[in-house]
């Protein structure tokens, strides 16, 4: 686990890892049995363990805060109701709730006129590259993974794949940045997720 | 291109974010009801997910906990999971049913309740049936556009030479329980059409379930322990 901080990876979407959930794991999969247990303690030490990294989610694809602030109260609203419904043999709670948190956020931004690339991800330059020692030594393999994957795609198709995940970009607005009609960048993006699907099952 | 790549770029431009609105609420609505595109979903979702580590967390504004706090104290109904209410029901109804169970004794209780209607909201209902006071033994679902309901034994154990029994009753019939078929204790779900009760009788009726000689009440009405329920709806 040596070079964290800085990846080979393009420039404007080079990885950074950040400080996120101090929890470990199993911490968060026995707060989320109490939360689904309706216990409000928990719920309120599971939204200062993740609260964090959950706005840092919402906030890069929303990009702007008055909204990133409605968003995660719906979001955390969704974890409290589905809290259930979480299956810890299919995703660690983490995964779980980022998955809610940018399905909420994407769900927002597609709503609304596309953002043009003047409005691209650096206007809000929240970027703070600190490194910072993973607690989950799972979750970093599983990222070292996916980084020689997505290392094998082309360069300008590995970074609409970025794009996209983290700033929430549609393929208009990938099309205009890269100069490409959507239609191609639908298909980078076929041929991209085949790829690294085929890659991360190896 | 195979019908299983197809479902994972549906899947993967779904997690990746690039679908437009129109789309993203067609497959949102599509993975409710079909398993291999949510299983697609939640593979990409693993998989991608390691990616949400490189972004760089925020500081969200304080007092945003309080607010939703608030939010989860007082639920609307909306965007409310049918689930929660079910189970922060079950809740009431246990102490209800912790109350009422030294009159219940071997008789179907009759208790018809009918909460306030809400016209926008899809009209599902549900109702616990208890076994004793710490789990719910049966859960019943009513969808009265369908007018198709389905048992779930959640807590019911088989009990041998012995059947358990459905019942409706209904104010508008007379009030007397009419049996709508036996129910399988181990299965995961038994559907019955109710399409010859119409919408207000179903939607005012009390059901019941009792433990019966095997292969269902000799005389037609019920003749063994029951459990009781009222229906409540859900909002969805």
């Amino acid at each position: 686990m040596g070079e964290r901080g800085e990846v080979p990876l393009a420039g404007t979407t080079g990885f950074a890892l950040s400080k996120s959930v101090n929890a470990t794991a199993g911490t968060l999969v026995a707060l989320m049995h109490r939360v689904a247990a309706r216990d409000r303690q928990a719920f309120a030490a599971l939204y200062t363990a993740t609260s964090a990294k959950l706005y840092g989610i919402v906030l890069r694809i929303l990009q702007r805060r008055d909204i990133a602030d409605e968003v995660l109260q719906e979001v955390y609203v969704q974890i409290w109701e589905r809290a259930g419904l979480y299956d810890v043999t299919k995703a660690a709670p983490i995964t779980w709730m980022a998955a809610i948190a940018r399905n909420r956020a994407l769900d927002e931004v597609r709503r609304k006129k596309p953002l043009s690339i003047e409005d691209a991800p650096e206007a809000l330059n929240l970027a703070s590259d600190e490194a910072h020692p993973l607690d989950r030594m799972e979750q970093s393999e599983q990222l070292q993974r996916l980084r020689q994957c997505l290392e094998r795609l082309e360069s300008d198709r590995r970074e609409v794949v970025l794009l996209a995940y983290r700033e929430g970009m549609s393929r208009e607005a990938l099309g205009q940045r890269f100069a490409r009609p959507p239609a191609t960048i639908k298909s980078w993006l076929r041929r991209s997720l085949l790829q690294l699907r085929d890659c991360l099952s190896q | 291109m195979t019908e299983r790549d197809d479902i994972d770029v549906l899947a993967g431009e779904y997690v990746l974010g690039t679908l437009d609105a129109a789309e993203r609420a067609a497959v949102s609505a599509r993975r409710l009801r079909e398993p291999a595109l949510a299983a697609a979903i939640e593979a990409w979702e693993r998989r991608l997910g390691p990616l949400t580590e490189t972004v760089p967390p925020a500081a969200p504004p304080e007092g945003l906990l309080a607010r939703i706090e608030t939010r989860i104290g007082a639920p609307t109904g909306e965007g409310m999971q049918r689930f929660l209410a079910l189970e922060r029901r079950t809740r009431r109804w246990r102490r209800v049913a912790i109350a009422a169970s030294a009159l219940a004794a071997c008789l179907l209780v009759v208790i018809g309740l009918r909460e306030l209607s809400r016209p926008q909201m899809a009209k599902t209902y549900v109702a616990v049936f208890q076994k004793d006071d710490t789990s719910p033994a049966f859960l019943l679902t009513v969808d009265l556009d369908t007018r198709v309901l389905s048992v779930q034994a959640v807590a019911a154990e088989p009990q041998p030479g012995k059947s358990y029994q459905l019942w409706i009753a209904s104010d508008k019939q007379g009030g007397a329980p009419q049996s709508l078929g036996l129910i399988e204790a181990k299965s995961e779900s038994t559907r019955r059409a109710l399409a010859k009760y119409d919408r207000a009788i179903v939607e005012r009726a009390t059901f019941g379930i009792s433990l019966e000689p095997a292969g269902g009440s000799p005389t037609g009405r019920p003749t063994g322990p029951a459990f009781h329920a009222r229906l409540i709806e859900t909002t969805r």
